[in-house]
């Protein structure tokens, strides 16, 4: 009779036990999971600046940048002679930390024509860097593109209004 | 003798306890013993969380400061506790990598971290490791002799540079950039001081030879805009070293661009001649392996330079 009690209240104790661990191991996947939803969130903000505070810039860069090819030095006016040549360069896949740079004329617009060297200049948009992942929405600025240009007897300066587009990888899913 | 042995008995019984008492106190103990694991793992878990994302976020605040014609600017960067930014320099690949790897203090205890964020576009020249509350960031646009890439040179706010007897131009720069630990002249006894007379200083700058002495090692600088002898200047042999491999790297790959450029727009009549200096710029300047080896490449980017101004289009 004693030993069938004691044993009820061994019972009593591991089902205790059980219920008390399960209980712990509950609370911790929540707070994992909020932290984790937390660290999420923190990473995309994280890209979205850094596509945002980029393409600011970005236009500025040495691989970009008019410099004073077309007179005094402009900001945001990229050279569109020495950006074509920067399409499909593979060692510049990783550098700059974003999935996908273009470069989009707003006017003249020339449609959604991708340029290419064949086509150059007469195209419409510059697939800089196109890797194929899952993106974050872009981010964009206004810029002037800018190259040279000749009418068969002097050579000018032509520069077209036009948009820059960055976008960051989506890492969260 | 019947009363010892009723107060022995009794004594016994004190030290009897129950096989249930024993269950749940072995358990608790195992509980407890898995819950303060399980958290230190979690602050652990967090620490290295909040290094990555401060570390991201010193990358990305350094962003504004890449800017177009600006000749220099500072900025500041403070962080609620007490951090060590390790500077770390990689030179491996096309255009080798920028590392930031922090430490923060919790608890008193400074807590090191494996998470290491890495930028390509960025040079950051420092100490190896600084530390503080409050770092300065003050940026130079480097050409050589086309734009490269803007130099960053991060400072601790609790270490003060002087510079002794510098020529006019720096002393100017200094007090126009208006950053409160680099002061011209008057030196404390505290004060990293950088002389560029003949004093024997903790960092002496000598512009007969464009080195830069510091810690008994000697570094090599060129250019006419300083942006290297400051970036000689505020960081160590090895930071400097690998910082200029992987400057001399992009100076390649933008010379290959611009050599691009001018096939491109040879056949609308602006021809430069330089296509094959260019070729050999980039050359130059991958094959370059130790700074004191800068002044070989300078002289071909000069001479790149003197054609591009006198050619019919520019191309930069």
């Amino acid at each position: 009779m004693v030993s069938s009690r004691g044993q009820m209240k061994i019972q009593q104790m591991i089902f205790m036990i059980v219920a008390v661990t399960l209980l712990f191991i509950l609370v911790g996947v929540f707070f994992l999971s909020i932290n984790l939803s937390n660290l999420k969130k923190s990473s995309v903000n994280l890209a979205e600046e850094n596509s945002m505070l980029l393409v600011s810039k970005l236009a500025n860069s040495p691989e970009f940048s008019c410099g004073n090819a077309f007179g005094s030095s402009r900001t945001n006016c990229i050279d569109f002679d020495k950006v074509i040549s920067l399409k499909g360069r593979t060692e510049y896949s990783d550098f700059w930390g974003v999935a996908k740079i273009e470069i989009r004329k707003i006017y003249p617009n020339q449609g959604d024509t991708l340029c290419t060297s064949k086509n150059y200049p007469d195209c419409g948009v510059l697939k800089i860097l196109d890797k194929n992942v899952k993106i974050l929405p872009y981010s964009s600025n206004f810029v002037s593109l800018c190259r040279k240009e000749t009418d068969g007897k002097i050579v000018y300066d032509k520069c077209e209004l036009a948009m820059l587009l960055i976008a960051s990888q989506d890492k969260t899913s | 003798m019947l009363q010892s042995l009723d107060k022995m008995k009794s004594k016994k019984g004190a030290l009897e306890i129950s096989f249930g008492w024993l269950f749940a106190i072995v358990a608790g103990i195992v509980i407890i013993f898995i819950a303060i694991y399980i958290s230190s793992r979690l602050i652990g878990t967090q620490q290295t969380s909040i290094s990555a994302q401060t570390g991201k976020q010193i990358g990305i605040l350094l962003d504004p400061l890449e800017t177009g014609f600006e000749s220099a600017q500072t900025t500041s960067i403070t962080i609620p506790s007490d951090t060590r930014i390790n500077n770390i320099c990689d030179s491996a690949g096309t255009f080798g990598k920028q590392i930031i790897n922090l430490e923060q203090k919790s608890f008193g205890k400074w807590i090191k971290t494996d998470v290491n964020v890495g930028f390509q576009n960025k040079y950051i020249f420092s100490d190896g490791q600084i530390e503080g509350k409050k770092f300065y960031v003050f940026s130079k646009p480097f050409s050589f002799p086309f734009k490269i890439a803007d130099l960053m040179y991060i400072t601790s706010s609790d270490k003060r540079y002087c510079f002794s007897n510098a020529p006019n131009e720096i002393n100017q720069e200094i007090s126009t950039l208006n950053q409160s630990n680099l002061v011209v002249d008057n030196c404390a006894v505290n004060d990293v001081k950088i002389c560029f007379g003949k004093e024997n200083c903790e960092i002496n700058v000598d512009f007969s030879s464009n080195s830069v002495e510091k810690n008994g090692t000697k570094v090599y600088f060129a250019g006419d805009d300083r942006t290297l002898m400051y970036a000689a200047i505020f960081s160590n042999k090895t930071i400097y070293e690998c910082q200029i491999k992987r400057l001399m790297s992009r100076v390649g790959e933008i010379s290959s661009l611009y050599a691009s450029k001018e096939l491109l727009i040879n056949g609308k009549g602006c021809q430069n001649d330089i296509g094959s200096n260019l070729g050999e710029l980039s050359g130059l300047a991958n094959e370059l392996n130790k700074s004191n080896e800068l002044e070989i490449v300078k002289i071909e980017a000069d001479m790149i330079n003197q054609k591009n101004n006198a050619g019919v289009c520019q191309l930069w």
